[in-house]
């Protein structure tokens, strides 16, 4: 399906959220003690009043603008919030993809070179149990022993790269790791048995038939074709990665868009929700539509002749 | 589980009982895994959280399970309209990760579970939604669906009494997932405190409360973290467990067997000095005595068994037989290329007098492509998909010459190409493998396994996936190389036309044994074993048709229950009592005991004119 339409079809999903709320989202914030006339008011203010047709073409016209509409608390515009607090959930989902991604592609490589012996069960132990941990208690741990007790990191995770770069890469590390750690896990798996059917393909058989050393059958062919299965893999772990690193960021303390949502969710602050779930929902498009696009580079049979 | 259930009873405290005084204990006598910050004991505290991660795993699937299934089998059974809908959903499900769609549903509904884990369970449903709608097409191509529409059985009928128990394998797998990733979503949101309320029981509630406290007692998160790990791990495995018990056996057979088959090996025979005269200058390949076995679940199998070959300089050897006759297997053996479990148990290969069993990778490496080459069945998977064929070419050049500068590699290559007949060589270099048709990806594998220039090439079947037309060019480059190059090349075929067509001689194969040789006029017109005489006269006389082998009564039989004595006695027309005493040897050409008494009708070989 083309982005195009995706988007459309989930920013009505997202906008028809905010109608589940029972009885009126004005009457929800004001509390239990407000007046009748409070309420009017306040969803005359919020446009609440309009039908529902009105209130949808409104939104997606301001979507459409770049505008995700405005905070109910503290009149902020959603973009601004958004916007504001990119910068760490970005650096925190790129250092966890490159974990993801580093991590797993090694230890399922190293695993598939010889299967069944120790380092392969080794590997698949550790995928097991990577699998299982929850990213947020990993984060605790590692803060506890590693920064807190040991001081090898910093316990202040954020530092902003216009401040003190090397302080804000070593501030990520830990983060990143908790936050990569259950995608390695995943594209490890991928990768052992995409790498095990790549070396028994009849390609590899020739390769080795004309004394091509298994190290470079490895490293110059092996991986390549490896990669072409992995890249959808590495795509959809990057979308449930983007939502554990939100959860990750309450345990550093790093100011980024999930404290935002988590605060926004816990003052039922719902155009800040909707916002950041439509630009999570496009980036997780985004994302996938550049996997395509990697696919087709990768792959000479997927490319326009 | 258990321990879920039971909580009440296994619990030495009440979970929310507080003791401030004893507040944030370690580890102890009175408290096993200590207090927490309000000195409640948190043991019972897991052991009552575990009730809800658990009941919130197995609700979360139970809805997605119930929604999912029956939306994916419609979906599928019905196609068309509907199914396009429904999978638009599932596009819109997907760009929303779980998580962040729980937090738009507490935002929305307030914070509680329930309403959050029914919104994780909605995209789960949709990924079972997914999984079952493709397990159904899979299923509806199958015969026995169209049958039970015939006799008359109801749509649903169809759908829950026949679809569901063959699908019910792959959901199982998949629903012991989601209950981890569920449990894992429910930890996440009680951490954050958007579940339960704080005060109850429950991992996550327990873990945000020990973040807190972990300066004064970092034994605190230990817990709670390591309870939901092994839960969800326990999950993973029940997935993996019965992932494995239903496809059956696993993947690699056992290490004990192969090194009981490593046992049995021996280093080669020494017999292979007898040919050290001064004829073998001109024997390019010699195997002496050859053995393979496979260790397999009820014992070793031995695939190759005691075959000896010489193949001359410009000489070409049809080694023919039908599938599981160990031709394949006896040629990869001879470049050191036996797969994984399997293993050269006796006998000896040599290469220009350079012996091959028992050799090093390293030494292999420097035979492989430089004295002794292979090409493959299918030319359309013998080449790297996602590597130029110039790349792959000169990768085999350099194998074998280490030193040569990137011009002359790129003319070696194009000289290479142009010797198997490929139009604007230089060109062609930066074309991918499957740009070429099978005829020319065919040469292009030719040329890369004569880059180091090798005096042997075994080829495996070289023609069989080629159009006739193209079969009869592919054979004519191989013809025309061998007595250029002078090689000597080993050509596998169960198709004794290919046979009659390029070769000089003919070594015929039967279940692991080579049970006659001698030239191809020899063979053709006076077979002197039963089985040879049965495939000539399967094969149709009438020039130009392309003979397959087996029109012959009886099967091939299986490798680990041989007859004793003849192998080919079960299916043989000449059988007598004598054949069944015990193994038959290769006498002179021929593996059978009734040799001299038979006279066998054979065949003229028909030569095909070369276009
Ligand atoms: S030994 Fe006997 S059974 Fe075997 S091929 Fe000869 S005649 Fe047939």
């Amino acid at each position: 399906m083309g982005i195009v339409p995706q988007l459309a079809l989930v920013s009505v999903a997202i906008f028809l959220l905010t109608y589940l709320i029972p009885g009126s989202p004005a009457a929800v914030l004001l509390g239990p003690r407000a007046t009748p006339e409070g309420i009017a008011e306040l969803e005359e203010r919020l446009g609440l009043d309009q039908p529902l047709v009105v209130q949808f073409v409104e939104w997606v016209g301001g979507v459409l603008r770049g505008d995700l509409g405005t905070s109910w608390f503290g009149n902020k515009p959603v973009t601004k919030v958004i916007s504001e607090h990119l910068l760490p959930t970005i650096s925190l989902t790129v250092g966890g993809i490159l974990v993801a991604i580093l991590l797993g592609m090694s230890a399922g490589i190293v695993a598939a070179l010889r299967p069944g012996a120790l380092l392969d069960r080794i590997v698949g132990l550790g995928t097991a149990t990577g699998l299982a941990v929850p990213s947020f208690w990993l984060g605790v741990i590692l803060l506890g022993y590693l920064a807190v007790q040991l001081g090898w990191f910093p316990v202040l995770s954020w530092t902003p790269p216009s401040q003190d770069v090397g302080l804000w890469l070593r501030g990520l590390v830990l983060p990143s790791i908790a936050v990569g750690i259950a995608g390695s896990a995943v594209i490890a798996r991928h990768t052992r048995s995409a790498m095990l059917e790549t070396l028994a393909a009849p390609y590899v058989q020739t390769l080795r038939a004309m004394g091509t050393p298994r190290r470079t059958i490895v490293a110059r062919y092996a991986i390549k074709n490896t990669m072409v299965p992995i890249l959808s893999v590495i795509a959809f772990q990057l979308s449930t990665l983007i939502a554990a690193s939100f959860v990750v960021e309450q345990v550093f303390t790093i100011p980024g868009i999930g404290t935002q949502l988590i605060n926004a969710v816990a003052r039922k602050d719902v155009p800040v929700v909707q916002g950041i779930t439509l630009v999570v929902a496009a980036a997780v498009i985004m994302i996938y539509l550049l996997a395509d696009i990697g696919y087709a580079l990768l792959n000479p049979r997927a490319r326009p002749q | 589980m258990i321990a879920a259930v039971l909580a009440p009873v296994l619990a030495p405290y009440d979970p929310l009982s507080q003791d401030l005084r004893r507040a944030l204990e370690g580890p102890g006598g009175d408290h096993w895994l200590g207090t927490d910050y309000l000195g409640r004991d948190v043991l019972s505290r897991l052991i009552f959280g575990a009730r809800v991660a658990i009941q919130a795993s197995l609700q979360t699937v139970a809805i997605a399970l119930i929604v999912g299934v029956p939306l994916g089998l419609f979906a599928a059974y019905r196609s068309g309209w509907w199914d396009r809908v429904l999978m638009r959903l599932l596009d819109v499900a997907d760009s929303i990760p779980g998580l962040v769609l729980a937090f738009a549903i507490i935002a929305v509904l307030g914070p509680g579970l329930t309403s959050a884990m029914i919104a994780v369970s909605i995209i789960f449903a949709m990924n079972y939604m997914r999984l079952s709608r493709a397990l159904a097409l899979g299923e509806r191509e199958k015969l026995y669906i169209d049958a039970a529409r015939v006799s008359g059985l109801t749509e649903r009928n169809v759908l829950f009494r026949q679809m569901l128990p063959n699908m019910a394998g792959p959901l199982i797998v998949q629903s012991t997932i989601y209950m981890g990733t569920a449990l894992l979503i429910e930890a996440a949101l009680s951490f954050l405190g958007l579940g339960l309320d704080i005060g109850a029981p429950s991992w996550g509630g327990m873990l945000s409360g020990a973040t807190q406290w972990q300066n004064q007692q970092p034994f605190l998160p230990w817990p709670p973290g390591l309870a939901i790990t092994l839960t969800v791990l326990a999950y993973n495995l029940l997935g993996d467990g019965l992932r494995d018990a239903l496809a059956g056996e696993g993947s690699i057979r056992g290490i004990r067997e192969r090194r009981q088959a490593r046992r049995l090996s021996s280093r080669p025979a020494a017999s292979a000095a007898e040919i050290d005269g001064p004829q073998a200058e001109r024997i390019a390949l010699s195997i002496r005595g050859l053995s393979v076995a496979f260790p397999t679940d009820t014992g070793i199998v031995t695939v190759v068994d005691d075959v000896s070959l010489d193949v001359r300089r410009g000489e070409m050897l049809g080694l023919v037989g039908e599938s599981g006759s160990g031709k394949t297997m006896t040629g990869r053996a001879a470049l050191g290329l036996v797969p994984i479990p399997g293993l050269v148990t006796a006998g000896s290969v040599r290469v220009d007098g350079q012996e091959v069993v028992g050799s090093s990778e390293a030494e292999l490496n420097n035979l492989r492509g430089g004295s002794i080459s292979m090409i493959f069945q299918d030319p359309l998977v013998a080449l790297s998909p996602v590597h130029t064929i110039g790349r792959q070419l000169t990768q085999a050049i350099r194998n074998h010459d280490h030193d040569l500068n990137a011009s002359a590699v790129q003319d070696r290559a194009v000289e290479l190409l142009e010797m198997v007949g490929i139009a604007e060589a230089r060109t062609r270099l930066r074309d991918y493998p499957h740009q070429f048709s099978g005829g020319m990806a065919q040469r292009v594998v030719i040329a890369i396994a004569l880059a180091g220039q090798p005096s042997v090439l075994i080829a495996d079947e070289p023609t069989t996936a080629l159009d006739v037309t193209t079969q009869r060019q592919v054979l004519d480059v191989l013809a025309d190389l061998k007595d250029r190059l002078g090689m000597a090349v080993v050509l596998i075929t169960h198709d004794l036309g290919v046979v009659a067509d390029a070769c000089d001689r003919a070594a015929v194969m039967y279940a692991g044994q080579i049970i006659e040789e001698g030239t191809v006029d020899e063979i053709f017109k006076e077979p002197r074993h039963p089985y040879t005489s049965a495939l000539l006269a399967a094969v149709p006389t009438s020039a130009g048709g392309s003979g397959r082998l087996p029109t012959i009564p009886g099967r091939v039989p299986p490798m680990d229950a041989l007859p004793t004595g003849c192998r080919f006695a079960p299916r043989c027309l000449h059988r007598r009592d004598v054949c069944k005493m015990g193994p038959i040897e290769l006498t002179t050409g021929s593996r059978c005991i009734r040799e001299d008494e038979l006279s066998l009708p054979g065949t003229t070989p028909v030569l095909r004119k070369k276009s």
